[in-house]
């Protein structure tokens, strides 16, 4: 664990709301689903944001939605290349055992930006044979999904008829039951998490099959 | 069906009650702190709620002496008995529970809390437990349990809600797999003041400005960071759940009118942030509940709360803000997994103290890195923060490894662990092997306990109370008397520690029924 100030290479916009913020990596450590503390220098103020970048990329990325009425997220948003950013991480266990990475199946289910650990995980494990079902409102919100392997991917828009598929994650795994002895990791909104875990249990899946990750 | 929710009075040789402190530490002192147990305090409000007859028996806060706790309880004859476990008084529940079983051979006992969750099997092997519960959710956990038990006879073999490690008909151990970790709080209810005896809690709390005081119930559990690495709401097993701020508006609005509280405290490892924290204060502010002579208090971390928000909570009449203030060195905040940095120490005290908040900061002593230079810059620091009134008041404690918490598991992997008996652990003492003799770190604590009487300090307070916006002389003596007291039970605690490694017998003693 460290900290210092790392360099703002950019701000990617991705829709309205949602950007992501690129940093200099400084040789930074980490381990797949860990976050990091972020805050403008002088401000006094930091938030934790999970790594959505690889543990073999060059650079730190972070996906951010910018909370309306927010002090911290739009001045992330405002930050142009050069301007400084204060790091502190990494930290967290929200993370896989790599013992499983072989031999287990893992479904990674996530709403909105809750998807930030699962795009980490993605990039930092070649060999993760994975499902990933991401909820959103609309279809633009498939943040970076040729980052997936194909068919790997699948989106679930809940106000339009152009994803994947229309309608909540929870509908999806309804329709699509998921093998009964994969891993379950779930990140996003609470009540995404609460009746994802429901179904999953009641579908005969063991609670110690399922780990949870509250975005807010 | 008769549930008890049970808290025995713990008092060692030396007179000295167990009291709940921060993070549910234990600590032994005279005169105790009574906090009320909120996460069980929902429970039995839920399972009242369900039907079930609850006997709220908090032996400690109903100032009972252990044998008549011990004797009401066993003439109560409760189907099931719910204790709450941390490191320093295993031994002793164990104790209890052996002779309670005894006596009460059909009773169901049910084991609970941060160090039995981690261990559960320990507690199974050690004493008759029954069921140990391996989640911090203890209210939604109960309210589904006890409905089962009530209803199965074989539930020891059926019961298969998640999170449990239940002794089954064979003497065997059997797990229901891991527990979850997301609840819904808001279908927790809001804990029944009349159930708990709320006024049991209500004066003899560190954390009130005013009294009577009472917690709230919590709004985030356990924590919404959850990542230092000596703090119990800290681990794989563990994320967090939140309140939606309404549903603790309503609440506030019960105890003030209804209660006529006077003080309201959150005890969630941290509270609201962010949005959610001026939504809250607006919302006081709006409901008009800021008029009423009520003051607020919370926990919070450095650099979760910006200038803007923090004066809004002050406009809304919040005042006792605690926050932990570890050390006061980078590396040592780098080792704990802090998530902030020294430098923005001053301007978020400053930020408070400006506003009119109260902060109180918590501090740690005796890491077993922390080397003589170090703890002198956490007293030299600390007292500059006092005699410059960016924070109000403070509490030293000697950092203790319990309920392996990361850092407790460091202190074993490292071979730095003084003692394996858990009744050492009631951070009383330092346990842990360190670089500089051990009464350099109790002489770091006296030394910054002694700040309170310091002619700086004083004139600082004496300022700050002519600053207060309501002249509450009532805090001048309140609270003063109630500090004081506090600081002389820690130096009597220390001194004690001085004198040698005095090994505190907790009653009953071992092996001894006392009916």
């Amino acid at each position: 664990m460290r900290s210092g100030l790392h360099k703002v290479i950019g701000v990617d916009l991705l829709t309205d709301l949602t950007y992501m913020l690129r940093l200099e990596r400084n040789d930074m450590s980490f381990v797949p689903g860990q976050c990091f503390n972020l805050g403008i220098p002088d401000t006094a103020v930091n938030r934790e944001y999970s790594s959505y970048s690889g543990i073999y990329d060059d650079e730190l990325q972070f996906l951010i939605r910018q909370v309306e009425g927010g002090q911290v997220s739009p001045k992330f948003r405002s930050l142009r290349a050069g301007d400084m950013v204060e790091v502190d991480g990494a930290y967290g266990m929200f993370v896989i055992d790599q013992d499983l990475v072989k031999t287990r199946k893992f479904y990674f289910i996530a709403t909105g930006t809750g998807i930030a650990p699962f795009h980490c995980f993605a990039k930092s494990f070649r060999d993760l044979d994975y499902q990933l079902i991401h909820g959103t409102r609309y279809a633009n919100e498939c943040y970076h999904r040729q980052d997936y392997e194909q068919g790997r991917y699948i989106n679930c828009a809940t106000t339009e008829n152009s994803g994947d598929f229309h309608g909540r994650v929870t509908d999806y795994l309804k329709i699509n039951p998921p093998p009964i002895d994969a891993m379950f990791y779930l990140c996003g909104n609470r009540n995404m998490i609460n009746d994802a875990y429901d179904l999953l249990r009641s579908r005969g899946i063991s609670s110690s099959q399922i780990i949870t990750e509250v975005f807010f | 069906m008769k549930v008890a929710i049970s808290y025995p009075p713990i008092v060692n040789d030396r007179g000295q009650k167990a009291m709940v402190s921060q993070n549910r530490n234990v600590q032994f002192f005279k005169t105790p702190t009574y906090l009320l147990p909120v996460v069980h305090g929902q429970a039995a409000t839920w399972l009242k709620n369900l039907g079930f007859e609850v006997i709220w028996d908090d032996g400690n806060a109903q100032l009972k002496s252990y044998d008549q706790w011990y004797q009401n309880l066993v003439a109560m004859t409760p189907d099931v008995v719910v204790f709450e476990s941390t490191t320093p008084v295993m031994n002793f529940y164990w104790r209890t529970t052996a002779a309670l079983k005894k006596d009460l051979p059909g009773t169901i006992f049910i084991m609970t809390g941060y160090h039995s969750m981690r261990r559960p099997e320990e507690t199974l092997e050690e004493a008759p437990f029954d069921i140990v519960l391996r989640s911090n959710h203890v209210d939604f956990v109960l309210s589904k349990l006890i409905p089962v038990i009530a209803a199965n006879a074989d539930w020891r073999q059926s019961c298969d809600i998640e999170g449990l490690v239940i002794r089954d008909a064979n003497g065997k151990f059997r797990s229901t797999g891991h527990f979850r970790q997301v609840e819904p709080l808001e279908r927790s209810p809001i804990i029944d003041r009349d159930l708990v005896q709320w006024r049991n809690y209500a004066y003899e709390n560190g954390n009130y400005l005013q009294t009577p005081g009472t917690y709230a119930t919590s709004v985030v559990r356990d924590c919404m960071f959850g990542k230092c690495t000596f703090c119990r709401y800290n681990g794989p097993d563990l994320t967090f759940s939140m309140l939606p701020v309404e549903k603790s508006l309503d609440e506030y609005e019960r105890l003030i009118n209804d209660y006529g509280v006077k003080e309201i405290f959150d005890d969630s490892g941290v509270w609201y942030r962010g949005k959610e924290a001026r939504e809250f204060a607006e919302g006081i502010i709006k409901r008009g509940l800021h008029k009423k002579g009520c003051y607020f208090g919370f926990n919070t971390r450095f650099e979760y709360l910006d200038k803007d928000t923090i004066e809004l909570l002050a406009k809304a009449n919040f005042r006792f803000v605690l926050i932990g203030l570890e050390a006061a060195d980078e590396e040592t905040l780098v080792k704990l997994n802090k998530g902030y940095q020294l430098q923005h120490v001053e301007r978020s005290l400053k930020w408070m103290s400006d506003a009119g908040l109260h902060p109180h900061l918590t501090i740690m002593v005796g890491y077993y890195w922390q080397t003589r230079e170090q703890l002198r810059q956490t007293v030299d620091f600390v007292k500059s923060l006092m005699f410059r009134g960016l924070a109000r008041t403070m509490q030293v404690t000697l950092c203790t490894p319990l309920d392996f918490t990361p850092y407790h598991q460091e202190c074993i992997s490292k071979d730095v662990l003084l003692t394996k008996n858990y009744d050492d652990f009631d951070m009383s003492k330092l346990i842990v092997k360190t670089p500089i003799p051990h009464s350099e770190y109790y002489d770091a604590v006296k030394e910054l306990y002694g700040i309170a009487f310091h002619p700086r300090f004083l004139l600082r307070q004496a300022q700050y109370l002519l600053t207060f916006r309501r002249r509450d002389w009532q805090f001048l003596f309140t609270y003063g008397i109630r500090a004081i007291r506090r600081v002389r039970n820690h130096i009597f605690n220390l001194t004690s520690a001085d004198a040698g490694p005095k090994q505190a017998t907790l009653h009953p003693p071992t092996g001894n029924s006392l009916t």
